[in-house]
């Protein structure tokens, strides 16, 4: 009964909120919910007739969340999923609240969650998956979170308490995450890279996570994908970096058009780009394995894969090709400034930073971010958002030179366009 | 100008364990403030087991790092760093220490549970945990003289709390944010070439005349107190920015 009105409650409140146009409803419904009832989302998850994924990790939920629905849903499951960003436990309690019927059941197959770090443990206690996806741990709205050496304790004691019988499925190729997971009492299904073309040889300034477990020397690393995730081992030999059970080899990087891959047998190519997409089909791939989902239908749902809103996307404006990507962290920023200007060409941006609240306050982290790439590639740079004025002066520094700072996002791209030639590509 | 008189070095402390919260930003700022004055700069990085060529340095930059990242540097600046650190700075080398590292150069850290990890004691300041973590960005008026504008702005994220000894004057009082303490309302510290806070952002890009000062000072003991002036507009800016965010808005307070 009392289940019943909090699902009405919250309904009701989501009707409301998106009626009001704020917020759209994304995790106001999961609040009033809970506040009637706090075991609605363990009750809710409970009526899915096959169960629920949770992902955590700082980049690529989203995606991967995405990949994971699509296997889903071409196979006629009804999933139920947080929107892009709503990955408290409020998010995902709104989300089943939307699939509930009017007799507060949850009428679907699957759950697929994305879960926020600090989260996780109370997302692993009430929704009682039966996988348990980590991508990856890089430094990221400390302001929000206090420090990774916490943020890792917390996962590693929800990966502890995940359902008997439920599979992690970890990124090998993270230290932090390495070091997460060699600590289990259960072995989880490790996902790595193996292809040292696409290695870099030196660690960014980016990186973090660096320094052994056991005896704190730092890490000496064979190669390095993105960020701090690479081939690693401790010199003295007290850690290294898990054999990868699912490995994605042979890779072919696309700019923002494409990624390929092998793994195992199965030749997989995602129509989105980059690097941190291969590991996001890697680990989609890796849980579809351990439900024994066919892995020549897996690579043919991704490759019909569209991007999660703003993670990268295309459009075409006032006679311009634009790509929209989003990156939260340096390793994020990074990668796709790689893409960018090595393999896609990209001579024009609009470089947006915003310090909202859900973007994290801090905007430090953009001076480990190496805009030097840009320099003397990039013809024109337009500095954006609420912190562009941050931005302006790291591309100085960098040895960028940029347009002046635009805070309305409306006039950078007007400012961009206005010096963008007609078919040209400009980033953003 | 002989070619050694031409060189300016920056000594990093720990660059791959403290570095967290983009700190390298300072590193950048004053090599490139360096450059575009003409001079030959460089940074050296001193990491665990090196000490080599600190005599050299002209400022040393000490940031923030996490808990274990703090613990695996503690035994090398003590056993290492700490003799070649405090001959550098009686010969007018100056420090810049952030967060992490400005606790570590002060008597002690006291924790929670009220055990004392002793620092170098290069500054007469002590730290105590405290509860809550001070998060969000910082407006001080500096104390320190000759510099234009008098504000310096950050961003700042600690749970430590600094309390300064007879030996160190603060580096200003907080207009916006908990500054040392949350208590007495002073941000930082400065003892003679040694400067302390917990302004992150990275703090010298976004203030660019705290970064000339510290440059001048380091200059200054090798006769060459002048600086050219440069085009800070663009730093001035963002700077403004922050400056706005101590301002009350309209229907506030």
């Amino acid at each position: 009964m009392r289940r019943t009105a909090a699902v009405w409650a919250g309904k009701a409140t989501g009707a409301l909120s998106r009626l009001s146009g704020r917020g759209g409803g994304t995790t106001l419904p999961g609040d009033v919910a809970r506040a009637i009832d706090p075991t609605v989302l363990r009750k809710l998850t409970g009526d899915l007739t096959e169960g629920s994924i949770v992902i955590t990790g700082t980049n690529g939920k989203t995606t991967t969340a995405r990949l994971l629905t699509s296997i889903f849903e071409g196979m006629g499951k009804r999933v139920v999923s947080n929107r892009a960003g709503a990955n408290l436990i409020f998010g995902a309690t709104a989300a089943a609240l939307r699939s509930a019927g009017p007799d507060g059941r949850l009428r679907a197959d699957w759950g697929v969650f994305e879960i926020d770090e600090a989260s996780l443990p109370r997302a692993v206690e009430e929704i009682q998956p039966r996988i348990a996806i980590v991508l990856n741990l890089f430094r990221d709205q400390l302001d929000r979170y206090g420090e990774l050496e916490k943020i890792a304790k917390t996962i590693e004691a929800a990966l502890e308490s995940i359902p008997e019988g439920a599979q992690a499925v970890l990124n090998a190729d993270d230290p932090r995450v390495g070091e997460i997971g060699l600590a289990l009492a259960r072995t989880p299904l490790w996902f790595g890279i193996e292809d040292p073309e696409v290695a870099m040889r030196k660690l960014p300034h980016a990186a973090d996570a660096r320094t052994c477990p056991k005896c704190g020397a730092s890490l000496r690393f064979s190669a390095v994908y993105l960020g701090h995730e690479g081939v690693y081992e401790c010199p003295n030999g007290d850690f290294a970096r898990p054999a990868p059970g699912v490995a994605a080899t042979h890779i072919v990087l696309d700019g923002f058009d494409s990624v390929a891959m092998n793994i195992g047998e199965t030749r997989l190519e995602l129509p989105v780009g980059g690097l941190y997409n291969a590991y996001n089909a890697l680990a989609a791939f890796a849980a579809g394995m351990v439900l024994g989902v066919d892995g020549q239908y897996m690579a043919e749902r991704m490759h019909g894969f569209k991007a999660a809103f703003g993670r990268q996307e295309k459009m075409d404006f006032r006679g311009r090709h634009l790509v929209l990507v989003l990156s939260k962290n340096p390793a994020g920023f990074n990668e796709t400034l790689r893409t960018a200007v090595d393999m896609a060409g990209a001579t024009h941006f609009i470089l947006g930073l915003n310090d909202r609240k859900a973007d994290g306050t801090d905007v430090s982290w953009i001076w480990d971010v190496d805009f030097e790439q840009l320099a003397g590639k990039a013809e024109v740079v337009v500095p954006a958002g609420t912190r562009a004025h941050d931005l302006a002066v790291r591309l100085k520094y960098a040895g960028v030179e940029a347009r002046p700072p635009q805070t309305e996002p409306g006039r950078a791209l007007d400012d961009l366009i206005s010096v963008t030639p007609e078919g040209a590509t400009a980033h953003t | 100008m002989t070619k050694k008189k031409n060189r300016f070095t920056v000594g990093w402390l720990y660059p791959d364990l403290m570095n967290i919260y983009g700190d390298r930003g300072n590193i950048l700022t004053l090599l490139k403030r360096a450059e575009w004055r003409g001079l030959d700069a460089r940074a050296i990085d001193l990491g665990r087991g090196a000490a080599h060529g600190m005599e050299d340095v002209d400022i040393f930059f000490f940031g923030g790092g996490q808990d274990r990242e703090q613990a695996l540097v503690y035994d090398d600046l003590i056993e290492i760093k700490q003799e070649p650190l405090e001959a550098a700075v009686a010969h007018g080398s100056v420090v810049l220490a952030v967060c992490g590292g400005y606790q570590l150069l002060g008597h002690y850290y006291q924790t929670a549970e009220g055990e004392r990890f002793p620092g170098i004691g290069l500054i007469d300041v002590r730290t105590e945990a405290g509860k809550k973590r001070f998060i969000g960005d910082v407006v001080v008026d500096a104390t320190i003289e000759g510099i234009d504008p008098s504000t310096l702005v950050g961003f700042e994220n600690h749970s430590g709390r600094t309390f300064l000894g007879a030996g160190a004057r603060p580096l200003g009082r907080v207009r916006l944010g908990s500054g040392n303490n949350g208590s007495d309302g002073t941000e930082g510290c400065v003892q003679g070439g040694v400067v302390g806070t917990y302004l992150h952002g990275s703090l010298l890009p976004k203030n660019p005349h705290l970064a000339d000062y510290l440059i001048r000072r380091a200059l200054s003991r090798r006769g060459m107190a002048e600086l050219v002036p440069l085009d800070d507009s663009i730093e001035l800016a963002a700077h403004a920015k922050i400056l706005q965010r101590a301002q009350p808005r309209a229907g506030e307070r």
